[in-house]
């Protein structure tokens, strides 16, 4: 009998990335493109270390950044210079500036937790591109709609791990239940203090740590400033200010409506012509 | 047929979450896009990091259509306004009303055709109504947009009749001027509602210029027409306020976003910097013209003319404005490094 059993699934999925153990190997883009059956982005050489990936876009929804620093990690003593790697995906924040702003409802919270687009309801309107703190969700102007990592919708609901995690080889990409993945990741960042690696923290683990998108599910280890790996230091979702605007809106209307209607009233008390 | 998926169709089905990616027929082989080779130091010293000043936000994807956009619904959303109060003063302000409708109806339906043309698929331009979504400026624009329009269509249709159509025609009048104030301050609400750094920290101010350049721009529309003396006083008064409201709320927002000099950036130099003081030059010529005490048509249609020029122009400059805020990483960095100080690592 074909019983599919009811597994106790934790909802809340999502990405610890480790950049201290990242290569540089590229296997999550890899990995990525193959399973999602991505378009490539053309051929570029950037100069940029060996990143010619360069950001994340719609057919990239995995980008290994090369960062090459002339400053050496604590517990090296190799001379004036450090190479850092990170794998950048979508975060998936717990408040999504992409999926408040979509004014058709194509991004939707799934039962994981993720944020995912649905391709056959978007319509291309770009907001929720300029709504994105991170820069990561994007337009291909053949295809005309928003794409960003779906965390491997596809592959949760069979149970599996996502693409990238799967194949990274150093298990800097660590996948699974986001309470689980926080214990492991505070547990990491206080082995590697122990180790002589002061300056690792956890960027967006958390509410408290990044109280404007409300905490990553796809949150990073790092080793140096965001800005280094070109993260947002303080990114905010736009919705969550919102109410500033609406108010002012609400000022201006009425002021507009005083006007209209007191110079059509003024008129009518004024001398007749 | 290579799409860059290098999938031979005959060993491998496309059903991957990305599969569905349309990519154009006209692509070359092993084409290269046009990116400047980086060949400076990987972190030049001395300078606040970036990645190889890559930007950090993606550039909005909209073109002329949204701008224009910008500059239609303000002046239809205006015009409607006026529209339904000149019902307070019937039939004196007939022409008035008459001319306000219509303006109201050609701009609305106009700025909803940039709209559709803009969406990256716009054969699902309807997709933007299957829900109601208060957290989404644009959603809510388009309900604000799709309810004065057809408003302002009965009220230019049935307005100043008599009997019940004459009745409905009044009610949907009035029903048009308030979602017409609606409609001419939400796109300020929509452009501050982003991530971007120039248009995010002038969220405070920009409806109020946007609803000032709307009202301007109304009142320009109007000037351009033929004499319609009953409402030179009416006109008069609007126009002073929008233009004025327009000029006091730029400066505001040069003020508001002076904070950080990164961010204001867009503002004072480059194309994007002389657009925007060219809008307010225009918009000020506008103005001085229009109280200057001589009387006749030319007064009146040069004093439009430029109001609309200077409400185009800022529309535009702001538009180009976050353009460019978005390329620039520093912007972004700057801007939240002056909130908080809390991952000062290296």
């Amino acid at each position: 009998m074909p019983t599919t059993t009811e597994q106790p699934i934790s909802n809340r999925k999502g990405f610890f990335t480790d950049t201290t153990l990242c290569i540089g190997c590229k296997a999550c883009e890899v990995a990525c493109k193959q399973w999602n059956q991505l378009p490539d982005d053309g051929m570029n050489f950037t100069g940029m270390s060996y990143d010619n990936t360069v950001s994340l876009g719609a057919s990239s929804w995995r980008h290994v950044a090369f960062i090459e620093r002339p400053v050496a990690l604590s517990n090296q003593d190799a001379g004036a210079f450090s190479w850092l790697f990170s794998s950048d995906v979508c975060k998936h924040c717990a408040r999504a500036g992409c999926l408040e702003s979509c004014p058709t409802g194509a991004i939707v919270r799934t039962e994981f937790d993720s944020v995912y687009v649905q391709p056959d309801v978007c319509n291309g309107c770009g907001y929720c591109i300029v709504n994105c703190p991170f820069g990561v969700i994007d337009r291909r102007e053949d295809d005309g709609r928003a794409w960003k990592c779906t965390l491997c919708y596809d592959r949760l609901k069979d149970n599996a791990t996502p693409a990238c995690a799967k194949a990274c080889p150093t298990d800097s990409i660590q996948f699974g239940d986001l309470d689980e993945l926080r214990t492991r990741a505070q547990k990491r960042v206080s082995d590697l203090h122990e180790n002589g690696l002061p300056e690792a923290y956890l960027y967006g683990a958390n509410a408290k740590d990044q109280p404007g998108t409300e905490g990553l599910n796809a949150f990073f280890l790092l080793l140096d400033k965001p800005e280094v790996y070109n993260l947002p230091p303080d990114p905010v979702v736009p919705t969550k200010r919102a109410a500033e605007s609406w108010r002012s809106m609400a000022f201006a209307a009425l002021g507009m409506a005083a006007v209209v209607v007191g110079s059509v009233l003024a008129e009518r008390n004024g001398v007749r012509r | 047929m290579n799409d860059g998926r290098n999938i031979d169709s005959s060993l491998g089905v496309l059903s991957g979450e990305g599969s569905e990616q349309h990519v154009s027929s006209d692509r070359v082989e092993g084409q290269t896009q046009a990116l400047e080779v980086w060949t400076g130091l990987p972190e030049p010293p001395g300078q606040e990091p970036t990645y190889y000043d890559r930007p950090l936000l993606k550039q909005p994807v909209w073109k002329w259509d949204i701008p224009s956009y910008y500059f239609l619904g303000g002046a239809a959303g205006a015009a409607l306004a006026l529209g339904a109060a000149s019902q307070f003063r019937q039939p004196a302000l007939y022409l008035l009303m008459k001319r306000c409708h219509w303006i109201g109806v050609i701009a609305s339906s106009l700025g909803g055709a940039l709209l559709i043309h803009d969406l990256g698929r716009p054969e699902r331009f309807l997709a933007m109504m299957r829900v109601f979504r208060p957290t989404s400026p644009m959603n809510m624009g388009v309900w604000i947009l799709s309810s004065a329009a057809p408003l302002g269509v009965s009220a230019a249709v049935f307005g100043g009749r008599r009997g019940l159509l004459g009745g409905y025609g009044k009610s949907a009048n009035y029903g048009a001027g308030l979602f017409g104030v609606a409609l001419a301050t939400y796109t300020g609400v929509l452009v501050s509602n982003t991530a971007i750094p120039v248009w995010y920290q002038s969220r405070r101010v920009l409806p109020i210029l946007f609803g000032g350049s709307g009202m301007a721009s109304a009142v320009s529309i109007l000037d351009l027409f033929p004499e319609d003396p009953a409402s030179s006083r009416v006109r008069f008064l609007c126009g002073t306020a929008g233009r004025i409201t327009e000029l006091a709320a730029g400066v505001a927002m040069e003020r508001q976003v002076a904070k950080i000099p990164q961010v204001a950036r867009p503002l004072r130099t480059g194309a994007s910097g002389f657009l925007w003081r060219t809008a307010m030059v225009l918009t000020a010529t506008s103005l001085v013209i229009s109280m200057l005490p001589a009387k006749g048509r030319w007064k009146r249609q040069y004093s439009g003319a430029f109001g609309i020029l200077g409400s185009v122009a800022m529309r535009f400059a702001v538009h180009f404005a976050g353009v460019r805020s978005s390329r620039d990483p520093r912007a972004s960095f700057q801007d939240q490094r002056s909130h908080q100080l809390r991952h000062q690592i290296t």
